[in-house]
């Protein structure tokens, strides 16, 4: 590339210089290398959440967004207003709020449009009069897809918000 | 719990090894012959292999087939520069391999300028038994710094995140390697997602996230000792640091504003300094060379856009790099500070792009259709990127003179690259 060559020579006219006044460059090293330890951590997913199979009632819902959005579509207020009336009706219910994006673009701006997606769930919920404590928002970014493949109906299952 | 590996017991175990693989040269390379080296070694052959294969992946040599020489020179008195004219080779390496004792093996290397008819360098490496790549990594930054004046990342290292299925079960390993991919170790293994390692600038500690709470935290682990930290122990998520180029400080989104915000965190005294304030997306920071302004990504405009906030001035609004397209995300500086990688949307394909600070538009450097994060090595000449390839993701590379390689994996798939900073 242009910009590189420009780059490339005037190195090498330094080095140039360099060694026509020095002639010979002369090094003595040794090998060094610092010691790696390895660690492992294992969490259990099913102690991280309430198992909803414990409730007596069952919040559960899967929403869905567009490409790099978060706002909420028709559809998915239909759901959410089911969960938000299941939850006026069962005050013990406290629900997870994870949001996800599909595989396209960078991780960590997905990370953070999953939050928004979850984030516009729970912004719902708390208009119905839901006590935003009883809420919990994480995201995965694009680290859990709910299917595999790299094609528009995959990409479109795993922009989500998952309520349980 | 924790898993001790001492590294010499396992060299010839293969796990996710990565191996190097040539795709495109540069245009105008220098034109090396590498003299076969004299040795009582019997790993010679391989040490040799090595040089050469680092050389190639700089993409800027081109190296003579040994079976096209003409002659076999044992030392540079008995070079005849026309010889090597008539060959086109502008530099010849003569070398030796000896066993010292069995705690050492020595490498001494001479590099000749057939144009000027004169030795450039000469130099002696003492390398460790069993670790012979890193005695080759030695050798072969040593030519590439005498023939290019750059210095060479051969005996840089490389970190990368593998998922892989072991056991029936989801595994997410954070490798360190060296950066031709091979002499992979774990630095961490977990059942839960880790993503964005980084690099502290003196290469000794890592910084990534790790989902094995359950949500997005960030931790600080020495690679040495396996000794490691949560930054910030709260209820909400955090992810993306990056180290300041001093190591005193690192650069952070947390999301207990209900939203992406990029904050400073001072890793001395942990106090917390806010960066950012909107309530679009802002996260992916990185700090330039000098450590005077952050890049960032940021969703202000509708789209992610590449933002930059000089820290030298108080208060001041982000000024947008980025405006073709509408996906510009996870920028990184130059080393040199003339401008940033980042990845790109053109189309329907996330391609790495480049942008000049003194141009007004950007050049895209790879084809493949879902690549991202970009990494740049502390030379400043080559950047390694994740690409997604029928399922499986792999680490590929391109140099700033138009060489690019692969990395592939043997075993699950490979993304999140690190280039570490310079190591020799």
């Amino acid at each position: 590339m242009k910009k590189n060559k420009k780059l490339l020579i005037s190195y090498s006219l330094v080095g140039l210089f360099i060694a026509s006044c020095s002639s010979v460059q002369v090094t003595e090293e040794a090998v060094y290398e610092d010691s790696i330890q390895s660690i492992e951590v294992s969490s259990n997913r099913s102690s991280l959440e309430v198992p909803s199979s414990s409730r007596a009632v069952v919040a559960n819902a899967t929403v869905y967004f567009e490409f790099d959005k978060y706002n909420l579509s028709t559809r998915s207020i239909q759901a959410l207003k089911s969960i938000s009336d299941l939850m006026s009706e069962n005050p013990s219910i406290e629900i997870t709020i994870a949001g996800h994006a599909d595989e396209r673009g960078t991780r960590e701006y997905n990370l953070a449009l999953g939050q928004r997606r979850a984030e516009s769930v729970a912004d719902y919920l708390v208009l119905k009069g839901i006590s935003r404590s009883r809420l919990t928002i994480k995201s995965y970014g694009e680290e859990m897809p709910a299917v595999s493949g790299s094609n528009e109906r995959s990409w479109g299952r795993n922009r989500r918000a998952e309520i349980n | 719990m924790k898993k001790i590996f001492i590294f010499f017991l396992l060299p010839n175990l293969i796990f996710a090894e990565l191996l190097l693989e040539i795709t495109k040269g540069s245009e105008n390379p220098y034109r090396v012959a590498i003299i076969p080296f004299q040795s009582d070694v019997s790993s010679v052959n391989n040490i040799v292999k090595v040089i050469k294969d680092d050389l190639l992946r700089s993409g800027e040599f081109y190296i003579l087939d040994e079976s096209m020489l003409l002659s076999i020179p044992t030392s540079i008195e008995e070079i005849n520069s026309s010889e090597w004219k008539l060959l086109n080779i502008d530099f010849i390496v003569l070398g030796k391999i000896s066993d010292e004792d069995n705690s050492s093996v020595k490498a001494t290397y001479e590099i000749y300028d057939v144009s000027r008819k004169t030795k450039i360098r000469s130099s002696t490496v003492y390398g460790i038994p069993g670790r012979l790549r890193q005695l080759s990594h030695y050798v072969s930054d040593g030519i590439y710094e005498s023939i290019t004046g750059m210095r060479g990342v051969s005996t840089t290292k490389i970190l990368y995140v593998n998922e892989i299925i072991d056991n029936d079960n989801l595994n997410y390993i954070l490798y360190v390697a060296d950066a031709d991919g091979a002499n992979e170790q774990e630095l961490l293994r977990s059942n839960e997602p880790i993503i964005s390692p980084s690099w502290s600038p003196d290469s000794k500690k890592v910084a990534y996230v790790s989902f094995e709470t359950g949500m997005a935290k960030v931790f600080i682990q020495e690679i040495a000792s396996g000794k490691r930290e949560m930054v910030i122990e709260n209820d909400h998520q955090i992810s993306s640091p990056a180290w300041s180029p001093d190591g005193k400080f690192l650069s952070l989104t947390l999301f207990q504003d209900g939203n992406a915000e990029i904050y400073i965190l001072n890793l001395v005294n942990k106090n917390l300094t806010r960066l950012t304030k909107h309530y679009s997306i802002d996260t992916e920071s990185s700090w330039s060379p000098k450590g005077t302004k952050i890049l960032f990504t940021s969703g202000r405009s509708g789209s992610p856009q590449l933002y930059e906030i000089d820290l030298t001035k108080f208060n001041t609004k982000p000024s947008r790099l980025t405006f073709e397209g509408n996906y510009n995300a996870k920028g990184s500086y130059l080393p040199n500070n003339e401008g940033i990688i980042f990845v790109h949307r053109s189309t329907n394909q996330f391609q790495i792009a480049l942008k000049y600070f003194d141009e007004n538009f950007i050049r895209p450097l790879t084809e493949s259709k879902l690549d991202e994060s970009p990494s740049v090595s502390p030379n400043g000449n080559v950047i390694i990127y994740a690409i997604t390839d029928n399922k499986s993701g792999m680490i590929a590379g391109v140099t700033l003179s138009g060489a690019t390689f692969v990395l592939p994996a043997t075993n699950g798939k490979v993304r999140e690259p690190a280039w570490s900073g310079f190591l020799r």
